[in-house]
Parts: C-alpha cells; sequence; structure tokens
C-alpha cells in the first residue's frame, strides 16, 4: 500500500488566541503551532496499516515555511518521506484552489489511499479528502472510525453515522479516507526515530511546479470574532416518561454525551 | 516491555534540559571538539514539546558571553527584542513611586538587551541543530543511571501510562541513554540535580541555596505606548520591607510591555501568595496607568536560584556535571544570570574536551570545571556580590546598606565580614501561633482589596489558561506528596496549608470539611516553576517532571 497523509499545521487549541486588530485574521506571535488533532489519527492510523500490510506512508503539508516541522514530527513517529507545499501565492486561496494544488502534486504518486483528518481545527472546512477524491477520480469515506484493507484493490471502512449508528462499507481503491479523532491511539515520536529524521527526504513543491487551472479564491473572510454567548434554555414537556424518553435523545443526538 | 527490550542509546555527552547553558555548553563542546579532530556525539534531552515553551525569565541579557560563543550573534538574527535605552529604578509605596537618584555602574543595565528567553533558547536551539547536536524535545529525565556510584547516564520517562499506572496502548517504554559525561543543565530545581545533590551531600560546607520566584504578565499594549528598551525595577510596594524582591518593567517590540514580579522563597508569612503580589502591584497607580488599555495575553512563573557563590554546590561527580540555574549560576543582585548560565556551559566543555583527550570522565578529570570557573570572570561577577542576598535576611533597608558597602569593598558584608551564613527559604516560614503573619487559613486580609476584573486583574485560574499549560490527565499526577496526612493535619494547624497560596498556578486545594478534608492536586495546571519543592515547610512535596511533552506552551516569555 501507498499511503499519503495530509497534515496541517494549526495553531495550539491550548493557546490564547487574539484576534488582530483587522478582525480578519490572528496575531501570530504568541501561537504555538501543533499538527492538526485529526489528521494525528490519520497518520497513527496510515503507519498501522503500513505495519500490518507494508507499503510506504509519505506524509504531505500545504503551508508557511513553520509547517515542516509536522512533516518532521511525522517522520519521527515512521513516515517514510515528506512532501513540503509552500508558496506565498498560495496563502489566500480557498479550499478547492488548495486541493487542486494538492491534487497536481500528488497525482503523479498515484497513492492508493490519502488520509486525513475529518477536519482542522482552525478552518474546519472538512472539504479537502472530498474534494481530492474527486479531482484524482478516487472513492471517499468520511467520519471514518476503522478500515480493514479487504484485497488490492478494495478497503473497508467503518463511517459514524447519527445517532451512535455505524456503518461499514466498501470502497474500491484507489481511495480517500477522512479519519475521526479518537480511533486510534497516537504513538509517541521515538529516540531513535527522531534521529532517523535527518536520513528522510522531504520533497519541495512551489507555485511553478502545480500544474492547475487558473487558482482563485471565491471565499472572503470579512470577521473574524469570537462568538457572543448566548444561553439557551429549552423546556421538554410531557409525562415523566415522555420527558425521560425526550431526555436521552437530546442526550444521545444533540449533546452526544451518551452513546 | 522488560527490562531485556528496554532500548539503549550511547553518545559521548547528553546535556539534560535544552535551556541557554546546556545549548551554550553542546555549541560550544561540538565547535572545541570539531577544531580538535574529534567527531562526537552530543544528545540534548528536553521535556518541553519544543526549546523555549519552559523557558522563563524577565528578561534582560547580558551579551558578554555571546559576543565569545557566537561574535556575528546580531548578523545570524538574535531574537533581542531592543537595546536597553533607559533605566529607571523606583521605590513605590502604596500609592507613590520615589526615583533612586543613583544607580550603581555595577547595578546598570548599559550594553544589555531586552529579549524573551523562549525566543532566545529556540533561536540558540536552531544554531545547536545546524551544527549536528541532536535534541530531542518531548523527552524528561526520570532518573540518573549510575554504575558503580559514577553516572552513566540519564532514563528518559515513560510515556503512555495511565492515572492507575498501567500501560496504554500507545506506551513508550523510557530509553536508557548512554553518555561518558552527562551535564545536568535542567534549571532551577532541577530534579535529577536534586536527587544528585543529595545523594553526594553536594552542598555539604556551602550555603543552602535560596529561591525566589518570578511570576510574570505579557501585555498587549496600544501601538506606541510602550518603547522597546524600556526597563524599570521596583522596590517596595507591594512586597514591603520584609520580603525580598521588586518588580520589573520592560518594553519589548511590537507593543509588548514585560511585567513581572520577583519575590524572595524566604519570606516569613505562610499566607504569602506571589501570584496574588503581582496582582496588588498593578493596583498601583503608576503601574496601572502603564497598562491602560492594554490586554494580557501570557502568564508564566518560574523560581530562580538566588544564593549566589556561596550556595554553589559541588558542582561535579564521577561522570556528571551541574551547569547554569541548576548548579545556581545567577547574579541576584544584576538580576542576571543568562550569561553566567551560558558562560558556565562553556566552561563545562572546555573540561569535557580535555575529559575526552584522557578518556578519563572521574571526578578527578571533571572537577576541573571548578577551577575554570574560578579562574573565569564567572567567579569575578559572582565573588563581589556573594553576600548580597543573605543581608536580606534582616530586612530591605539593612539590606541595602549592605548592598552599598559590598560595592565599597569588594562585596564583604556591612563592609567587614566575608562569608555571610544563611538558612533554607521554607525555614524562615513562622507558625500560625507566633502570631507573626496576618492570614492563618482564611488568606491574608492583604489581598482582600483584589478584585479579579478580568481586565487588569485576574484570578489564578485566568492566568493559569493564558501560560497555555497542558497536561495529558491520564496520567500519574507528576506531584509527589509523601504523606497527605501531614497536610491535612499538621500543616493545616500549623502553617495554614502555604502550597495553596505559594503555587502560583492554583495545583493544590484542600476540599471537603472537617473529618473529610483531603489535598486535591490539580497538577494539570502546573507551570514547572518548582516553589512547592522548594518552599514546602515539610519537604514532603517531590516534583518530577510529568510525561514528555507536558506542561506550559511559552512562546515569548
Amino acid at each position: 500500500m501507498k499511503i499519503c497523509v495530509l497534515i496541517k499545521q494549526v495553531p495550539d487549541k491550548d493557546s490564547s488566541l487574539t484576534i488582530a486588530d483587522d478582525h480578519l485574521t490572528l496575531v501570530e506571535n504568541n501561537i504555538t503551532w501543533v499538527s492538526n488533532e485529526s489528521d494525528n489519527y490519520a497518520l497513527e492510523e496510515a503507519l498501522l496499516l503500513k505495519e500490518k500490510h507494508g507499503g510506504e506512508v509519505i506524509a504531505c503539508t500545504l503551508g508557511k515555511d513553520s509547517a515542516r516541522q509536522v512533516l518532521k514530527d511525522a517522520l519521527a513517529k515512521g513516515a517514510d518521506r515528506g512532501i513540503f507545499i509552500s508558496d506565498s501565492s498560495f496563502d489566500n486561496l480557498d479550499v478547492l484552489s488548495l486541493g487542486k494544488v494538492i491534487a497536481s502534486t500528488l497525482e503523479k504518486e498515484n497513492f492508493d489511499i490519502i488520509m486525513s483528518g475529518l477536519q482542522s481545527d482552525d478552518q474546519g472546512n472538512s472539504q479537502l479528502g472530498l474534494i481530492l477524491a474527486e479531482l484524482l477520480n478516487m472513492s471517499h469515506g468520511s467520519l471514518v472510525m476503522g478500515t480493514e484493507i479487504i484485497d488490492d484493490s478494495t478497503i473497508r471502512v467503518k463511517k459514524e453515522l447519527e445517532g451512535g449508528w455505524f456503518q461499514w462499507t466498501k470502497l474500491s481503491l484507489p481511495a480517500s479516507i477522512s479519519i475521526q479523532s479518537g480511533i486510534n491511539s497516537p504513538r509517541y515520536a521515538t529516540l531513535k526515530g527522531i534521529m532517523m529524521v535527518k536520513k528522510k527526504t522531504v520533497d519541495d513543491v512551489t507555485a511553478s511546479d502545480i500544474s492547475s487551472d487558473a487558482l482563485e479564491s471565491n471565499v472572503t473572510i470579512n470577521k473574524i470574532y469570537v462568538p457572543d454567548k448566548t444561553k439557551e434554555t429549552q423546556f421538554i414537556e410531557g409525562s415523566p416518561e415522555e420527558i425521560s424518553e425526550k431526555l436521552v435523545e437530546l442526550f444521545k443526538n444533540d449533546i452526544k454525551v451518551l452513546n | 516491555m522488560t527490562e531485556e527490550t528496554r532500548q539503549v542509546l550511547d553518545v559521548d555527552v547528553l546535556f539534560v534540559g535544552a535551556g541557554s547553558a546546556s545549548l551554550a555548553g553542546a555549541l560550544h563542546l561540538k565547535r572545541i571538539t570539531g577544531k580538535a579532530g574529534l567527531d562526537i556525539s552530543i544528545a540534548i534531552i528536553e521535556k518541553a514539546r519544543e526549546v523555549g515553551a519552559h523557558s522563563l525569565s524577565g528578561a534582560i541579557i547580558d551579551p558578554r558571553t555571546l559576543n565569545e560563543l557566537i561574535p556575528d550573534h546580531l548578523e545570524k538574527g538574535v531574537p533581542f527584542e531592543a537595546e536597553v535605552a533607559e533605566e529607571h529604578m523606583y521605590y513605590l509605596s502604596s500609592k507613590g513611586k520615589f526615583r533612586f537618584p543613583y544607580l550603581p555602574k555595577s547595578m546598570s543595565h548599559h550594553g544589555c538587551y531586552v529579549a524573551s528567553l523562549g525566543q532566545f533558547t529556540r533561536w540558540l536551539g536552531k544554531i545547536c541543530e545546524q551544527e549536528g547536536i541532536d535534541i530531542f524535545c518531548g523527552f524528561s529525565g526520570s532518573e540518573l543511571l549510575y554504575e558503580n556510584e559514577k553516572v552513566i547516564g540519564v532514563r528518559t520517562g515513560d510515556r503512555g501510562i495511565d492515572k492507575h499506572g498501567n500501560h496504554k496502548s500507545n506506551f513508550d517504554q523510557g530509553v536508557d541513554i548512554h553518555a561518558k559525561t552527562t551535564v545536568l543543565g535542567e534549571g532551577t530545581r532541577g530534579s535529577l540535580t536534586k536527587t544528585l545533590i543529595n545523594k553526594f551531600n553536594l552542598m555539604q560546607g556551602k550555603n543552602p541555596q535560596v529561591w525566589a520566584i518570578g511570576v510574570k504578565e505579557l501585555w498587549q499594549m496600544p501601538k506606541d505606548s510602550i518603547k522597546p528598551g524600556y526597563v524599570a525595577h521596583t522596590m517596595g510596594f507591594p512586597l514591603g520591607h520584609d520580603i525580598f524582591g521588586g518588580a520589573f518593567i520592560y518594553g519589548m517590540k511590537n507593543d509588548i510591555l514585560d511585567l513581572g514580579l520577583v519575590m524572595g522563597l524566604d519570606y516569613k508569612d505562610p499566607s504569602i501568595d506571589p501570584h496574588h503580589e503581582l496582582q496588588l502591584l498593578k493596583t498601583h497607580p503608576w503601574v496601572r496607568s502603564l497598562l491602560k488599555n492594554g490586554k494580557m495575553i501570557a502568564y508564566g512563573a518560574k523560581s530562580l536560584p538566588e544564593g549566589g557563590y556561596f550556595s554553589l554546590p559541588k558542582l561535579t561527580v564521577d561522570g556528571a556535571m551541574l551547569i547554569g540555574d541548576s548548579a545556581g549560576f545567577m547574579n541576584g543582585q544584576r538580576l542576571k544570570g543568562i550569561h553566567l548560565a551560558m558562560k558556565s556551559g562553556m566552561e563545562a566543555a572546555e573540561t569535557i574536551l580535555n575529559a575526552l583527550q584522557k578518556n578519563d570522565f572521574s571526578d578527578s578529570t571533571l572537577s576541573d570545571f571548578q577551577n575554570r570557573i574560578d579562574k573565569s570572570w564567572i567567579k569575578t561577577e559572582l565573588y563581589k556580590v556573594r553576600n548580597f542576598h543573605q543581608a536580606f535576611d534582616y530586612g530591605l533597608l539593612p539590606a541595602l546598606v549592605n548592598t552599598g558597602l559590598g560595592l565599597l569593598t569588594g562585596g564583604r558584608a556591612w563592609g567587614v565580614l566575608n562569608h555571610l551564613p544563611s538558612k533554607n527559604g521554607h525555614e524562615h516560614l513562622t507558625k500560625l501561633d507566633s502570631g507573626s503573619q496576618s492570614g492563618g487559613n482564611g488568606g491574608n486580609s492583604k489581598y482582600d482589596q483584589l478584585e479579579f476584573d478580568g481586565n487588569y486583574l485576574f484570578d489564578k485560574v485566568t492566568n493559569v489558561y493564558h501560560s497555555a499549560t497542558a497536561h495529558d490527565e491520564d496520567q500519574v499526577p507528576h506531584l509527589h506528596v509523601q504523606d497527605t496526612d501531614i497536610c491535612i493535619n499538621r500543616c493545616t494547624e500549623e502553617f495554614g496549608n502555604p502550597c495553596k497560596y505559594f503555587c502560583p498556578a492554583d495545583v493544590y486545594e484542600m476540599t471537603g470539611e472537617d473529618n473529610n478534608r483531603h489535598l486535591q492536586i490539580n497538577f494539570s495546571n502546573c507551570v514547572h516553576c518548582k516553589t512547592c519543592d522548594i518552599m514546602d515547610p515539610y519537604q514532603i512535596i517531590e516534583w518530577v517532571p510529568p510525561e514528555g511533552g507536558d506542561g506550559p506552551a511559552w512562546v515569548n516569555l
């Protein structure tokens, strides 16, 4: 199996975030940057598949220079090589255009599987895996909670549905799979793994390497702000049985504290 | 995973802690061994997720060592914020401010730079990596390894252990890193350093080390309201004359203001709260005016060794050395230690080169480190202020007289004595029934006036949020209290549980009532300052590193 894992560098959830005066960006000089949470699970899933079935895991990121660190971390955990896509002309592209850039980069590699986290902790578009499947003519599975390789051309994935339900689906390979957080226990980078990083390669990709039609952004950010805190009280009426039933329903589906 | 399968990594020299001392030491060692035709492997382990994330200082950096180590540091983009442009020293009353008419040259910061230590160590770390030094972040040292009483390396901490001590599915057994010489540059009150000092009785015949705690906030100010390179230090309010310490206010680039308070961990009143003292400082009209329309963006705390020359332990044993804050290379009078920490690392490197050439790493060779320190300007600088801190046992005014007489006599206490003794900081705490404190179990009434409005004054939990501290909750707490019965019974009665107050991160809480009281340890708040390990009156709190990578995520502190 030749597996690509897409990893994005995002602000640490534990950083205290400050919105810049222009209300369009975050103040970056007080942010710690980390690998996106669900991408870590995608990487672990890819490494587990490689351990079981052999093959190669390639970590790929698109970002500014500091994003090299997420590739280093992935290589230290066991990815075989990295692809670093970076160009200032990519800074303000929307997710479709970014998808075109990444698709153009990955096309020649002929991956069996492209794994990505379900969504990024910063933008939260949750679209890239699907866009890549479309652009690269791959099958697509999202909200994936488990994977199982059936044969060279088929993978079975466990998808999360509403209301605590799951669905096992067979997908033909190649496939783009978006991984839900929590499906495995991401490993730690080991000392030996960190020492191996120096011996692994990272290929740099810039705008001049991309063959794609006009890249543009059809999405503009008008304002970033902290959501207003509003209290919402819901009254449940009915007999005690009906109330408890509705309450369990709410706990399961809306608040999601029960399975 | 068993002992048979434990991985072993062999290196020539291992540094513990990627702070300024280790980074400077490792870089110098790499270069001088290269010049001598030796190709050696140097590793640094660091408990933080990245270099600099656990580094905190004022900071004003004296570039003296950097000029020796990296003379072209300006071309190499050293992240200094600004050269010290103006400096002030004030005595504060609760409302007023009095300027010291004269600043002795030896206490001036002329020619020094305002900087973020976290940014500085990140920069230095990158240079080390470029020159072939392996830095392993997210790895703590859990124990020193010995062979016949000789240090042979460090075992890194296990990772992936749950709160009951069981292995999680991603359990990763610690690695034994074997080294010809292990250099402990763990920083202040290092956990391995502490075991080494105790095992070999390295403080014998020395003054006990005394520490201070620094509590610091970063403020984003309106444009052009704080000048980069602005430096002010204060004495007096809020600490008064009985507590050693004072405040610092520095201007950084991009309209960021550093505001911090350093106070000695040898105060008497067990209800004193360093975090609250910093909040009190901000009620002073002048300080408050400086912060007008600003926004607090980061918080942190760290202890620092104040004991000076007479509190330096024996620096070497067979196979190991102590550098930087782990040893206590800090000039309390100049409020500076980074240049001394770095220089101590470089002198350690020179010693190690000699040891490598002789292939002898026993104490008889490594102890030459002490001679090198004594022949270097470190001794000259520290010896002149050798009695500075001890005199604060007598209060602020006598201490200032002592400082002045020391300046005239090359460091003699009261102008006469060569060597003032000191005692452990926690032994200064007075018991509740002795009537010398205003607090007790209800807390100190001097903090009653604090209104945590969330704009200028903050409670501890809000501040801790701004330290970006995170620990995996599913692990064994890294603060080991040997006997909580002492906390619940004896300490409550005798000292009113000072851990509730001296911890700047709200780690310690006494919960429940009467017979159901117990000590709750919110270890995930811990900002790794080590104050509890230092100041606990019964010395039953043991700070050990949590899972590697956990802790604060400081960027510009």
